[in-house]
């Protein structure tokens, strides 16, 4: 079996150091993911290397990491794609390094609920009376967005978030989007609060990386960019009979 | 070590956990809900789901119909009270689900549409494309965040149960990022942990589902039901075990072995055609098209892959619009993993470790035989699944006993006195004390992989698609051995802090556990019923000795006690399981 | 404790990043130029001579190499503004089918390339 070079940013938070680079050569095979070229190392080499991980197949999204300098996820990276290397693994880019390849996820945790993440229905109804109606063409204009795994690879790919840790991000303002464009929901103006603030989109210069990475094509840059029309219609409207506060 | 106290405490924090919390939250938005969980919610393992969710929908099905379906497919170990409980609260539990947000495929009128499944009569199977699980898993996850009642602990990892006065109290739970033990007393405890799964070699499931919750409650004297009904998932990645749904064959999927011939019809669920046909062919029940597999396997019919042996899944007649609106995640595994188009070329697959049907005992109401404490979700066997599952009854399963697991859960709450403190601070100590035992293991000795590895290899040969009697003894022997190996597990990491050498030294502890209970339940159990099919003496069922759930019981370092017991029988008497062309005919008494 | 990484040099880390800068850049270009524009104006209110002697800048070397350097600014802005544009809108639908972003900064483009061929005739012909 061919061998390939790993290299794994390391960090040990009982130490005082700097993360620094720890280089590993490893057999591999044909279909090997990265996530499975870590654990092989773990299991055999160094059980102290430190990832999160559970599904292997892109959906649960806890693997994130910079494979090369690019946010991917480990599961469904392979490494007869890098090889003989040295392919180059670290933690997610612009949040704190816990240990390893293990990020602090706090603040995007903490801004969840923010967004108000749960239908507040237009009209109110019982289970017993039935399901809503919803047409495919109403599932569509938001079902895209709803695909978000969570998995943070936009937030490590967007430079506004990376300089400053207000910016709402491009995941969790997709699923804003997401909640906006569902026909069932009737909360759109008080999820906009959040759109209009300097926190908001008006953070967002467009850089479109986020979009680029995302495992599960949610386009988190439409969704940022697409408000920041409706934010500023909101804003031009705001004095005319019938518009919202 | 820090402690809290709470009304509620639920361990785990996937479907069945959520649904739980939800619904304890609107039982009593004063009561105060503790939601724990190792990974954050929305990893957990529903996630992973795909297929669908069963509920009675459409006109020409009934609840009578779900019932049949789900007791046959059980093979009569199912309790028939508690199956009428579920089907008769599906429809309005996903309901609730889209109420919540949750986005069902629809059909054009806008009502949600539902697709065949598996082993059941008629559709019935409600389905957010193939990500059915993502979906209310999200759903759920993001619903509960509307409660302020409840806190959740996440990443936190739940190392022991705190029991005293006959009921259960509390739990211990380690923070991960810091290694800090927590005291969180509570009057009632809802594991939601999920299943085992990963004690075998190739499963579907994620790192996480190693039995923790089980074992939590099975070392606290609390028995483990019907631990002997594993079942294999029929078409699975061959190497990485990932899940290709059902509802590839819910959509008209077929399987082909080497020979481009749709094998199933010779094991009893043809004729092949007309398709696609309800609970024949490529529709049976699980554990009769794993069974078909192995038995293709032993006559050379398979394909060989780099991964080892398998069979054609045939999606190519779907064409590539229907494949990318009805199956869009799976066209992606496929791709990505493989390098397969599925509108062009045939998908191998093969049978691989999905679903735990055993697990903590629990009547309709999900309590355990331990006061207080309370089961829910796949960890759970509450009676609905029997020996044999059916696909879509275990998301449903999710929300229906999540609900009351919650509401219970809350009322058992109010109906008790606070803790004796000292008492439980002494045994979370104690809790504290073993864990850091494990913490303290010296850098040389076994290998953690090593023993791990060999449970799984051993489980997968002795307690496979087929049992043989010395198989299974083998297994039970090697199980022994290996917790002896176990005791020397070594471990390189000595941190505090995010130490997940650790974590899975601990969740290897309670795996030999849980597969111990497991192959045991297997060895004493001489018939062949649902997922448990034996090849040597006991090939065929035996209602006369074994129409009885297994009950395994915690010996320490001995091994589990076998013992019985029984089965509710209502309204279903136990027959022949049929598929195939003549299961049209058959109607249950 | 946790270790922050430092965002210095971030955008010279990745193609990407150097790409969206550049196209960043191109506003200081677009800024210049309409500097440029404002002085002829300021210069034709002055009257023939200063027109003319800014004509005249124009057309020298200088004034063309600033030209050829704007319009090459300028083009690569265009692109990269019809690239991004599709990420601006919501989802346009023609025939049922959902138009593709790479369709929309075709289209775009497209137009952009009719428009100043059209321009450039009206422009150069007497």
């Amino acid at each position: 079996m061919p061998d390939i070079t790993v290299e794994v940013l390391r960090y040990q938070p009982d130490t005082a150091e700097a993360p620094y680079l720890e280089s590993f050569t490893i057999p591999y095979t044909e279909d090997m993911s990265v996530l499975q070229g870590l654990q092989y190392i773990k299991d055999t080499v160094d059980g102290s290397l430190t990832y999160r991980w559970s599904c292997r197949m892109a959906i649960c999204g806890s693997c994130g990491m910079m494979i090369n300098g690019i946010p991917e996820l480990a599961c469904h990276t392979f490494l007869r794609d890098y090889a003989p290397g040295p392919i180059r693994v670290e933690a997610l880019n612009h949040f704190p390094i816990e240990r390893d390849l293990v990020i602090d996820a706090t603040d995007f945790m903490e801004k969840f609920p923010k967004i108000t993440p749960w239908i507040e229905p237009k009209v109110a109804k019982k289970p017993s009376e039935g399901e809503y109606l919803q047409t495919p063409a109403e599932l569509e204009r938001f079902e895209q967005f709803s695909h978000c795994i969570n998995c943070m690879l936009c937030y490590a790919a967007c430079p506004q978030y990376g300089l400053d840790k207000d910016f709402l991000g491009p995941g969790l303002t997709a699923l804003l989007h997401r909640y906006n464009m569902d026909s069932r929901d009737g909360a759109s103006a008080k999820r906009m609060e959040l759109v209009h603030s300097e926190e908001g989109v008006w953070s967002c210069t467009a850089v479109g990386y986020c979009s680029e990475v995302c495992p599960k094509q949610v386009d988190p840059a439409n969704a940022v960019n697409q408000n920041k029309t409706k934010s500023a219609v909101d804003w031009f409207t705001r004095f005319l009979p019938g518009s919202k506060p | 070590m820090e402690t809290f106290s709470f009304d509620i405490a639920i361990v785990g924090g996937g479907g069945a956990g959520l649904r739980a919390a939800i619904a304890a939250a609107e039982a009593d938005p004063s009561l105060r809900i503790a939601l724990l969980s190792k990974v954050y919610p929305m990893r957990s393992h529903t996630v992973a789901a795909e297929g669908g969710s069963a509920a009675v929908t459409r006109s020409d099905d009934s609840l009578e119909h779900h019932f049949n379906d789900t007791v046959s497919g059980g093979d009569w170990l199912c309790d028939q009270d508690v199956v009428e409980y579920f089907v008769a609260h599906c429809t309005e539990e996903m309901t609730q689900l889209e109420h919540w947000g949750c986005p069902w495929s629809r059909k054009e009128d806008g009502h949600v549409n539902v697709r065949a499944f598996g082993g059941m009569k008629i559709e019935r199977t409600w389905f957010a494309a193939d990500r059915t699980g993502f979906h209310m898993l999200h759903t759920l996850f993001q619903t509960s965040m509307k409660y302020p009642s409840i806190q959740r602990f996440d990443e936190h990892f739940c190392c022991d149960l705190v029991v005293d006065d006959g009921r259960v109290q509390g739990v211990v739970a380690i923070e991960i990022a810091t290694g800090g033990f927590k005291l969180i007393r509570a009057k009632s405890v809802i594991i939601a942990t999920g299943g085992a799964g990963r004690v075998f070699r190739q499963n579907t499931n994620g790192g996480i589902v190693t039995g923790d919750g089980m074992a939590l409650a099975y070392r606290h004297g609390v028995p483990l039901r019907d631990m002997e009904f594993m079942q294999y998932h029929p078409t699975c990645m061959p190497g990485t075990g990932l899940l290709f749904t059902e509802a590839c064959r819910g959509e008209g999927g077929l399987l082909t072995n080497k020979d481009g011939y749709r094998y199933l019809q010779d094991y009893g669920l043809g004729p092949p055609d007309p398709w696609p046909r309800k609970k024949a062919m490529e529709l049976g029940p699980r554990d009769r098209l794993s069974q078909a597999f192995w038995h293709e396997e032993r006559k050379g019919r398979t394909i060989e892959t780099p991964q080892g042996p398998a069979v054609n899944l045939d999606l190519r007649h779907l064409g590539e619009a229907k494949l990318r609106e009805r199956l869009p995640q799976i066209y992606e595994l496929a791709v990505e993993f493989m390098g397969i188009d599925p509108a062009k070329s045939p998908v191998p697959v093969r049978p691989a470790v999905h679903y735990t049907m055993g697990g903590i005992p629990t009547n309709v109401l999900t309590a355990s035989p331990l006061p207080g404490l309370y089961a829910v979700g796949e960890c759970a066997s509450v009676g609905i699944h029997g020996a044999n599952r059916l696909g879509s009854n275990s998301l449903a399963e999710l929300c229906v006993f999540g609900k009351v697991a919650g509401e219970e859960a809350a009322r058992f709450a109010k109906s008790v006195p606070p803790p004796e403190e000292p008492e439980l601070l002494r045994q979370a100590n104690a809790a504290k004390d073993r864990a850091l035992q494990v913490l303290k293991r010296p850098v040389m000795g076994e290998r953690l992989a090593d023993v791990r590895d060999s449970m799984a290899k051993s489980m997968e040969r002795g307690c496979g698609i087929y049992r043989l009697e010395d198989e299974m003894r083998e297994t039970c022997e090697e199980l022994a051995k290996l917790k002896e190996r176990f005791a020397s597990v070594a471990l390189k990491d000595h941190s505090e802090r995010w130490n997940t050498e650790w974590l899975s030294t601990l969740e290897l502890g309670f795996q030999l556990d849980v597969a111990q209970a497991m192959a045991h339940s297997a060895l004493e159990r001489r018939e062949s019923r649902g997922a448990h099919q034996r090849l040597d003496a006991y090939k065929t069922r035996d209602d006369v000795k074994y129409l009885k759930h297994t009950l395994a019981t915690y010996q320490g370092d001995s091994t589990p006690a076998i013992t019985y017991s029984d089965v509710t029988i209502t309204k279903s008497q136990p027959a022949e399981r049929v598929y195939g062309g003549a299961a049209k005919e058959v109607t249950h008494a | 404790m946790s270790y922050i990484r430092p965002m210095e040099g971030w955008w010279k880390k990745n193609p990407f990043f150097l790409r969206y800068m550049a196209r960043e850049a191109t506003a200081v270009f677009v800024y210049l130029y309409g500097l440029l524009l404002v002085g002829g104006l300021v210069n034709l209110a002055a009257g023939e001579a200063a027109f003319n002697g800014w004509l005249a800048w124009l057309r020298s070397p200088v004034g063309v190499g600033f030209q050829l350097v704007c319009l090459a600014v300028f083009a690569y802005h265009t692109w990269s503004w019809f690239v991004i544009m599709p990420k601006t809108m919501p989802p346009v639908m023609v025939a049922g089918k959902r138009l593709k972003g790479s369709a929309i900064t075709a289209s775009g483009v497209v137009i952009a390339l009719v428009a100043s061929l059209v321009i450039f005739f009206l422009t150069v012909t007497p």
